[in-house]
């Protein structure tokens, strides 16, 4: 057991700055794909409540199809298959573009269930008010569905967040590409995986507490089974 | 055209074979494991037992599956303990689902109030009657939503164990590339054939989510 930590305190300084570096290129890229879903998610959202039947058929079927597709599978298309067609990402934009593809799909259903959560009595008593109906997004629905919304965004970031690690497979320099580098460089793959998987938990964790900790202010004082 | 997709479809069919294979093993595993630490963390007087659990669960949840299976793969190998691809994948991801279980459960038991157990302890019912007739029903009620999410997520992450060589779909998909070159056709393919496998099996959970009555 000693041994085994030993091999960091030796390593560990040669280590850490590429990891870092790594791990600065995940946040980036997780962020951007976040960025990218939630636009994406407004837009599906909208046609969702939207009152033409289309759009809403349009925008389901894509939520339904999404979700039913493995984001490697997604990367693999849009890196490999993408130049057939005269587009050529590189591995990061590729990887933006697919995290933000499919996070939209999980980022619509929450932003949904989110103003579905508001009681339309809210909306019209605002309207009745002589409120605008922009008005009464921004200032009436949209504040009462943040507090819904948060901790289930909060979730959908920690998912992107490690469904970055897919982007290894196409050649993206993140975390998990640089720690399969150092491994094959150091014969050392227990110590880097185990390290690299404490680099996406210290950015993780924190936020599914903070996720956690907003969703039980929402819901307090139940009495529950069990114990403490 | 016809044949090329009737080939590349056959290739890939192989590869869903592997990955039901691992889908269902990983769901075993997560299944059993995964209802085990629930009981024990949602009834142990233990702090001990609790602190140790939610350390796994948490760790095994805000890690990347691809790095469970890196470290399962090349890191239980560096040690000795050699894993077939396939076998490292089915407890690689089953022991990842066992935490996402584990949360599941026990946020069901903990959704039922107390009252219900109270009720059948005192009606006479052993704590073992009352658990398996009175709260792990309504439990499994309560979890049937999450449940259908976590198996259409779990039949996804199968594609994942591409990554350490297990010969599923994705593995196939990519040793088709660049023998053919077919890149769209394949990836396609290998996509429609993903949506048609979880679009059943998420239906199948909603239908039973409607029998069993989850959204009373």
């Amino acid at each position: 057991m000693n041994a085994f930590f030993h091999v960091y305190g030796e390593y560990l300084p040669e280590w850490w700055p590429r990891l870092m570096e790594a791990a600065r290129v995940t946040a980036e890229l997780s962020s951007l794909g976040f960025v990218l879903a939630l636009v994406l998610a407004s837009l599906l959202v909208a046609m969702v409540r939207s009152r033409y039947a289309v759009l809403r058929q349009v925008a389901n079927a894509f939520i339904q199809f999404v979700r039913a597709v493995p984001l490697l599978a997604l990367l693999l298309a849009l890196y490999f298959g993408l130049p057939s067609f005269g587009v050529t990402l590189s591995g990061y934009w590729a990887g933006v573009v697919g995290l933000g593809l499919q996070g939209s799909a999980y980022v619509a259903e929450v932003l949904r269930g989110g103003l579905n959560s508001v009681h339309r009595g809210q909306r019209e008593a605002a309207l009745a008010a002589g409120l605008s109906p922009y008005r009464v997004f921004t200032n009436i629905v949209l504040p009462q569905a943040m507090r819904v919304m948060l901790p289930p965004l909060l979730n959908c970031y920690v998912s992107l967040l490690k469904d970055s690690s897919l982007c290894a497979l196409i050649a993206t320099d993140e975390l998990m590409l640089t720690a399969r580098a150092m491994s094959s460089e150091y014969f050392l793959p227990l110590h880097i995986f185990v390290l690299v998987g404490l680099f996406y938990f210290a950015i993780a964790f924190p936020l599914s507490m903070v996720s956690r900790l907003l969703a039980k202010r929402l819901s307090r004082g139940r009495r529950a089974l069990g114990v403490a | 055209m016809p044949e090329v997709f009737a080939s590349i479809l056959t290739t890939l069919l192989a590869g869903a074979v592997t990955a039901a294979q691992v889908a269902v093993g990983a769901a075993l595993i997560a299944l059993v494991l995964g209802l085990g630490l629930a009981l024990l963390t949602v009834f142990t007087r233990v702090a001990a037992v609790r602190l140790v659990i939610g350390v796994y669960v948490e760790w095994m949840r805000n890690v990347p599956a691809l790095a469970h299976l890196f470290v399962i793969y090349f890191g239980l190998a560096s040690v000795g303990l050699r894993l077939s691809p396939k076998a490292a994948a089915i407890l690689g991801l089953g022991l990842v689902g066992a935490a996402i279980l584990c949360d599941v459960f026990s946020a069901g038991m903990r959704a039922l109030h107390v009252g219900q157990r109270e009720a059948a302890l005192s009606v006479g019912l052993s704590p073992w009657q009352a658990l398996r007739c009175i709260v792990l029903p309504q439990m499994l009620r309560l979890s049937m939503p999450a449940l259908g999410n976590y198996a259409s997520q779990l039949i996804k992450d199968t594609s994942i164990a591409s990554a350490i060589a297990a010969p599923e779909i994705m593995f196939y998909a990519r040793n088709l590339v660049t023998s053919t070159f077919q890149t769209p056709l394949i990836y396609a393919t290998a996509i429609l054939l993903y949506a048609s496998i979880v679009f059943p099996v998420s239906w199948a959970f909603n239908i039973a989510e409607r029998r069993l009555g989850a959204g009373r």
